[in-house]
């Protein structure tokens, strides 16, 4: 199968350290993916607030590359790039969405698009969990996580297609196979204020203050994520919830695949762990030390 | 045959846009007319008098009445030919009212509509028969299904009434709902002390045959004369012996067995009297906790059994009850509110139903009445109540509104404040529904004098911050601004579905049911207790969501039904039903096969197979009648030739 | 009001003749709240109240439309609030394959519609009575039978069958008597066929003794649909021979408990078509004497009065053998024989296929042609295997009186509806109806096509095979798969 890989963005800067241990994951299952040639912008962020069509034109041009280049499906690791691809995809299906789509672009794009999926989907969905347990050089035993998917990754249900949209399951169910304890999170889906940074700093700090206290409370040793806004936000600016919230968390939130690749066997520098700003330090020496001791 | 022909200007109703002497001219021309007039108001008195004179004095065999809708005043005009000593079905209507004065204003063309439909009568008459009620027998017992508080009080009033009643109930104790909850709005008064006394009576009523622990099998028959087949479930308890001592319960090890009574906010143990006022007050062995019957050893309460009431090889037992009439009552059901994830779907233990707060806060319940949370036992100082779980959401697919959760909402936060004086409530609302009589006033005071607060919003998320609390997260449409809410219990205000079961019944009972199960009344307004099925009549929340009064009343009404309907040794069968003409049928059963009543039986007339209406059970639809491809069967009063009349006197090319 | 005085005006000529049927609990209902609420509608509908609209049988409809009717509406109560719980399920089954099958006959299916109304929807009932009357207008007077032109048509019976057809093997005949022999002694009758009139000729034939099957004769000459006779014998063991065509007839009969499967033996013959004899005696024409009858593996030669006649079966099987994909009943008791097994989709039958293609009015024209030629002799209801009315068929009453005595053509053709509406869902399309036709009315058209409608809107039921199956007139789901009936308001 011929998996066609959209980067986004953010891999190329807030988020090398997902773009890394992502492509370190890949390797170590043994996916192999082919990144789009040429790819662009996937028109989520300025675009689609302003232009439903050129946000959709945007995207179409990356999946009539793809479709071109002959790949059966297409992973992103980003939420938000996933979450725009597959909404146009939807839309290519209404012959007067697509004609005005046609219009902004040089190429029309092709007939059929190949599917997109989350790079997390395409692991469940090529991989078993006894496969991944067999491949796991490091145990997370004596870890306690949480994870925190923000609000894109399972919404809307319909298109996302990611299980119980107000509790999803996979990565808990992944690192829980490798060991990890894995915390009830009520909150794994609630909103982190990214989409507020700018304008409403305050409202971003307190719902990303929530999501720590609840975090920190829980005792977790880490917030696991997936998305790179929500990563960015809930790390880079989780001096800025702690002087809103008069706290002093200071949780790490690394990606998943991050805490994969450890478990894989990648070393935390081929991960980008040193990207991270709230230091990880302790929960990626438990692991290198671990392998199956406990704290 | 001798017609006469009535056409009524209704004042001005008719006459204002129709010419009436004229159409009572054309209908002169008509076959076997022989009288025609147009009197100004037919169906008052004088105009009755003047039919029945006009009968005698043109010695008439049929009478059209041109007017109104037949809807109207077709039992009327029944009884004023009846009167003159004619058969009552010989006679037909002509709506020339609302089908034609009231619906144009050209005269010309309204009075050539009314002789048509005048012609179309006479057609219709010069086919008709005479008709006559058969009288049959009934059995002047009724089958309660039910022994909630609509059933117990349909059953004592029927009792009360003379009438032998036959209650069967699923549970091993009647009460129902009620008997579950604390106090009952508005007024604040024990719900054990006003249902308990009704429980009692039941018991006592020397009326009232009870069959606890049992479920309806299967129902055949119709009105006056249904045979129901009851299935005794097995309570593994000889019931005659049984002195409900509770012996057994204080010494049965399984002591973690589901409490069904209880909601299941404490265990029980396996064999258990429900609760202390229970009717009857006999124990039941659940066989899914039972050690004897799970694991084959243990035995302790047979050892401690002073009467020796315990049979491990007790088996289901069907027993057969002969009645005229039943009363449907078979209640509610809350329904499987852990589809909301937002609400923890059931992961918290902090997060209980309303139900299961009555069993907290209730006296005889598992903590004596003293509230206190299921995780750890502490006394909640923050209470959050949730409203519409599950009512009103289209998008669980449940738009209806349950009809009693704000009421009851308000109770329990009044109750919450009498139970622990320093503790805060807060509701959250959509509207607050309450149209009883004191209920708004109820409402008020849990704000008022409560101080209980209500926000209007939905919540979008109730989950645990770690520290032992929940978060409540919601909004207030009001102000306009999301709040957040630190509770120590949050109570859900679920709603109502009918009862489990409940379709699988209205089969049985060959009544309809709605798309969520609640049983079709026959009308909804006019006839909110009759089925479309003759002597089945419903009582309590199995019709719709309703409160204790309402269901009450229902249950009341349910009865005074029955009573009417036993009034009498014997019923008269409406005569428009099916007939089989024995000699057409050839027996090949496709009447049998689409009646909706299953009013047609096969019989073996001279060693062949023939179609039989069951007279009392068919209500006249006429399915069968155009099923049949050899005419056999016809419905009275809407044969093929009836029907072929009136088209043909329209249609003549 | 005395002032009131009667105009002669033109209401009686601008008036279109319009009939609704309107059950008593919810659609009369609303036409009353309509008047109520003094809502203004045309004059033109006349209303017949009828219990419930499961009582409208759709004779009523096809009468009133054949006897000068412009339009007919029925409405009833909206499904699921039906006063008889199931009556209007039945309704809009019936109702909805009325509305396909008139097309057929020549009639604009726009004249008959069907819809729901409660008894609070006075405002929908006027936008009903409003717009179905339009609808009435705008398609004009209907046109009559009598009024039009004559329009001779012959069917085009140049098919390709779907497998190649032929005479059959010559060896058959005396396994399948030897096979009856064997069973004889347990059954009282065996029904097969024999010579009749003439060696070409063949009739049914009851086979009791050993003596009778000599005579007996199969292959292109096993043309009746024995079937028939199944029901007369009701509680006598019978053995039939069977085409796998006859053998649906059997399944049938069986679906509508009108033989018992205990008291049939099914020898179950292979079939590679048989004589349509209604062309070879066209071709024959009036003859003396057949002096020689030969077959060989395709062809029947005949020799009559000296003149030599070859019948090749792939020139002279009647239709429904060029689509034939059962050469063979399968369920039988007794294989004597076996069939290949044939794929590909049947194409339209010929009959249909020439209906098809006309316009309503020449529709019309052409039955007005073809029933003048009825002479009400009711073979085709004779015939039939799912007439089992017989002594009692409703063309023959008084109560019901459905016909009249009347020779209209009309009338004639109104019993073929009668016919074709009382087998919908039913008619496993043997033609035996039209192969007894004595003056060669392709009235089998009429089945076949109510079968097309009945397999469009009961995904594919086809009759006859299934003896569990509830024939689809005689059913109902809550939802209705492919029947749209909303669309109409």
């Amino acid at each position: 199968m011929k998996i066609a890989y959209y980067p986004g963005c953010s891999s190329q800067g807030s988020s090398l350290d997902y773009e890394l241990s992502t492509q370190a994951v890949l390797r170590r299952l043994g996916i192999h993916v082919v990144p789009i040639k040429d790819w662009n912008c996937c028109g989520s962020t300025p675009a689609h607030a302003v232009s439903t069509e050129l946000s959709s034109a945007l995207c179409a041009r990356n999946l009539d590359l793809a479709a071109k280049d002959g790949a059966e499906c297409i992973i992103t690791p980003c939420p938000s790039c996933l979450s725009n691809l597959k909404a146009t995809t939807k839309r290519l299906q209404d012959p007067a969405k697509r004609a005005r789509i046609n219009e902004l672009l040089d190429n029309p794009v092709a007939e059929t698009v190949p599917e997109t999926t989350s790079v997390l989907q395409a692991i469940v969905r090529l991989t078993t969990p006894e496969t991944i347990k067999s491949m796991a050089k490091r145990s997370l035993k004596g870890l306690k996580l949480v994870v925190y998917y923000g609000c894109l990754m399972s919404r809307p249900h319909a298109l996302m297609d990611f299980g119980d949209p107000e509790n999803p399951m996979m990565i808990e169910e992944m690192l829980a196979n490798l060991g990890a304890t894995m915390l009830d999170f009520p909150l794994k889906t609630a909103c982190c204020g990214a989409s507020f940074g700018i304008p409403n700093r305050p409202m971003t700090a307190k719902n990303s203050g929530r999501i720590l206290e609840l975090a920190k409370n829980l005792g977790a040793d880490a917030v696991v994520v997936c998305c790179p806004l929500c990563q960015m936000n809930l790390d880079l600016r989780q001096d800025q919830a702690n002087q809103a919230m008069h706290t002093h968390f200071a949780m790490p939130i690394p990606y998943y695949t991050q805490i994969l690749g450890l478990a894989l066997g990648a070393e935390p520098d081929e991960l980008g762990f040193n990207k991270l700003i709230v230091p990880a330090t302790k929960v990626v020496s438990h692991i290198l030390q671990g392998t199956g001791g406990s704290k | 045959m001798r017609i006469g022909v009535f056409i009524c200007h209704c004042g001005s109703n008719i006459g204002g846009t129709v010419d009436c002497a004229q159409v009572a001219k054309i209908a002169e021309g008509f076959p076997d007319v022989v009288y025609s007039t147009d009197p100004m108001y037919t169906c008052a008195e004088p105009g009755q008098a003047a039919i029945e004179a006009a009968i005698h004095e043109h010695k008439l065999d049929g009478v059209v009445v041109a007017s109104c809708s037949p809807r109207m005043h077709e039992p009327t005009f029944r009884r004023t030919v009846a009167r003159a000593g004619l058969n009552p079905y010989m006679f037909e209507m002509a709506n020339i009212r609302e089908h034609v004065s009231w619906i144009g204003k050209d005269v010309a063309a309204n009075t050539h509509k009314a002789a048509e439909l005048v012609k179309l009568a006479v057609a219709k008459l010069r086919q008709d028969h005479a008709l006559t009620s058969q009288e049959f027998p009934v059995k002047r017992r009724v089958l309660v299904i039910g022994g909630g508080v609509a059933g117990i009080q349909a059953a004592l009033d029927c009792a009360d009434g003379g009438i032998p009643v036959v209650m069967v109930e699923r549970e091993p104790t009647i009460g129902g709902k009620m008997a579950k909850l604390d106090k009952t709005f508005p007024t604040v008064d024990c719900s054990a002390c006003i249902l308990g006394p009704k429980m009692v009576d039941v018991a006592q009523h020397p009326n009232i045959t009870l069959y606890a622990n049992a479920e309806i099998e299967d129902i055949s028959g119709y009105v006056g004369n249904f045979t129901v087949t009851i299935r005794k479930k097995t309570t593994y308890v000889d019931w005659s012996k049984c002195t409900g001592c509770g012996t057994c319960t204080e010494k049965c090890p399984a002591k973690k067995s589901f409490d069904r009574f209880n909601e299941g906010v404490a265990n029980t143990t396996a064999i258990t009297i429900a609760f202390p006022q229970a009717i009857p007050k006999k124990a039941v062995i659940d066989p899914k906790f039972c050690r004897q019957l799970t694991k084959g050893k243990c035995g302790v309460c047979a050892k401690v059994c002073p009467t020796g009431a315990i049979n491990y090889e007790m088996k289901d037992e069907l027993i057969t009850e002969e009645v005229g009439s039943i009363v449907a009552a078979t209640g509610y059901d809350l329904m499987d509110w852990t589809v909301y994830a937002e609400y923890g779907g059931g992961r918290y233990p902090d997060v209980i139903t309303s139900l299961q707060y009555e069993r907290l806060m209730n006296a005889s319940g598992p903590t004596g009445g003293h509230i206190v949370r299921p995780s750890d036992g502490k006394e909640p100082k923050s209470v959050v109540f949730i409203q519409c779980v599950g009512s009103r959401d289209p998008s669980i697919g449940r738009p209806y509104c349950s009809g009693f959760c704000c009421m009851y909402t308000a109770k329990q936060a009044i109750l919450t404040k009498d139970h622990i004086p320093d503790s805060q409530s807060y509701v959250f609302y959509m509207d607050i529904r309450s149209p009883g009589k004191m209920y708004d006033e109820f409402t008020r005071r849990a704000m008022e004098e409560y101080g209980t607060e209500y926000i209007r919003g939905r919540v979008s998320q109730v989950y645990p911050d770690g520290k032992g609390q929940m978060v409540v997260m919601g909004m207030d449409t009001l102000l306009g601004r999301p709040v957040e809410i630190r509770a120590d219990l949050v109570v859900l205000a679920v709603g109502i579905e009918a009862s489990k079961g409940a379709p699988a019944l209205a089969e049985k009972l060959r009544i309809s049911y709605d798309h969520y199960g609640f049983f079709m009344e026959s009308h909804v307004k006019l006839k909110p207790v009759e089925t479309n099925t003759a002597g089945v009549f419903l009582a309590g929340v199995c019709q719709g969501a309703k409160d204790i009064p309402a269901s009450v009343a229902q249950g009341s009404a349910a009865a005074a039904k029955v009573l009417t309907l036993f009034a009498k040794d014997t019923l008269q069968s409406d005569p428009q039903i099916a007939k089989v003409d024995i000699a057409r049928c050839v027996g090949c059963g496709k009447c049998i096969r689409t009646c909706p009543y299953g009013a047609i039986k096969e019989t073996v007339v001279r060693n062949a197979e023939k179609a039989q209406v069951i007279e009392t059970m068919c209500q006249g639809c006429g399915v069968c009648t155009s099923t049949c491809p050899q005419g056999a069967v016809q419905l009275s009063h809407a044969t093929d030739n009836q029907i072929l009349a009136e088209v043909n006197a329209l249609c003549q090319a | 009001m005395s002032g009131v005085t009667s105009q002669n005006t033109n209401a009686e000529h601008s008036e279109l003749r319009i009939l609704g049927f309107l059950c008593n609990w919810c659609s009369y209902g609303g036409a009353d709240t309509a008047g109520v609420a003094r809502a203004t509608q045309p004059t033109d509908l006349r209303i017949i109240r009828v219990p419930c609209s499961g009582r409208v049988d759709p004779l009523f409809i096809a009468k009133a439309l054949f006897n000068g009717a412009d339009g007919v509406l029925v409405s009833g109560c909206h499904p699921r609030d039906c006063h008889y719980s199931a009556g209007n399920f039945y309704a809009r089954r019936r109702l909805e394959v009325l509305k396909h099958f008139l097309p057929i006959l020549g009639i604009d299916p726009a004249r008959f519609e069907y819809t729901w109304v409660s008894a609070s929807e006075g405002e929908r009932w006027k936008q009903v009575v409003t717009r179905f009357t339009e609808q009435i207008h705008a398609l004009g007077p209907a046109p009559k039978f009598e009024d039009s032109h004559p329009l001779h048509a012959m069917v085009d019976m140049a098919l390709a069958p779907l497998a190649p057809l032929g005479t059959g093997d010559p060896q058959l005949l005396s396994s399948v008597k030897e096979a009856i022999r064997k069973k004889l002694p347990e059954l009282d009758c065996v029904i097969g066929w024999k010579e009749g009139r003439d060696g070409l000729h063949t009739v049914p034939h009851f086979i009791r003794t050993e003596a009778d099957l000599e005579e007996l004769r199969i292959g292109p000459f096993a043309i009746h649909n024995l079937a028939t006779y199944l029901p007369n014998y009701k509680g006598k063991k019978i053995g039939i021979l069977v085409k796998g065509c006859d053998a649906k007839s059997v399944v049938e009969l069986l679906q509508e408990n009108l033989i018992k499967r205990e008291d049939v033996f099914l020898f179950a013959l292979p079939c590679q078509g048989i004589l349509d004899m209604g062309r070879v005696d066209q071709v024959l024409g009036r003859y003396q004497h057949i002096t020689s009858l030969k077959t060989d593996d395709k062809t029947v030669t005949v020799v009559a009065d000296g003149k030599e006649h070859h019948f090749p079966i792939s020139q002279y099987a009647p239709s429904k053998c060029y689509s034939c994909t059962s050469r063979m009943a399968q369920d039988a008791d007794m294989l004597l024989g076996n069939a290949t097994q044939i794929q590909g989709t049947p194409q339209t039958p010929p009959e249909l296929a020439m209906l098809d293609a006309m316009s309503l009015s020449e529709r019309m024209a052409f039955w007005k042609s073809a029933m003048d030629r009825c002479i009400r002799c009711y073979a085709c209801r004779n015939s039939c295997p799912m007439c089992v009315c017989r002594d009692y068929c409703v063309s023959d009453s008084r109560d019901p009186h459905w016909m009249s005595q009347s020779d209209a053509t009309r009338e004639k053709l109104f019993f073929q509806v009668i016919h074709t509406l009382h087998l919908a869902g039913r008619c496993t399309g043997c033609g035996e109806c039209q192969r007894s036709c004595p003056v060669g009315i392709p009235i089998l058209a009429l089945r076949q096509h109510c079968a097309r409608v009945i397999r469009e809107l009961f995904s594919g039921y086809e009759p006859g095979t299934d003896p569990k199956a509830v024939p689809p007139l005689l059913g109902y789901q809550v939802e209705e798969e492919h029947i749209k009936e909303r669309e109409w308001k």
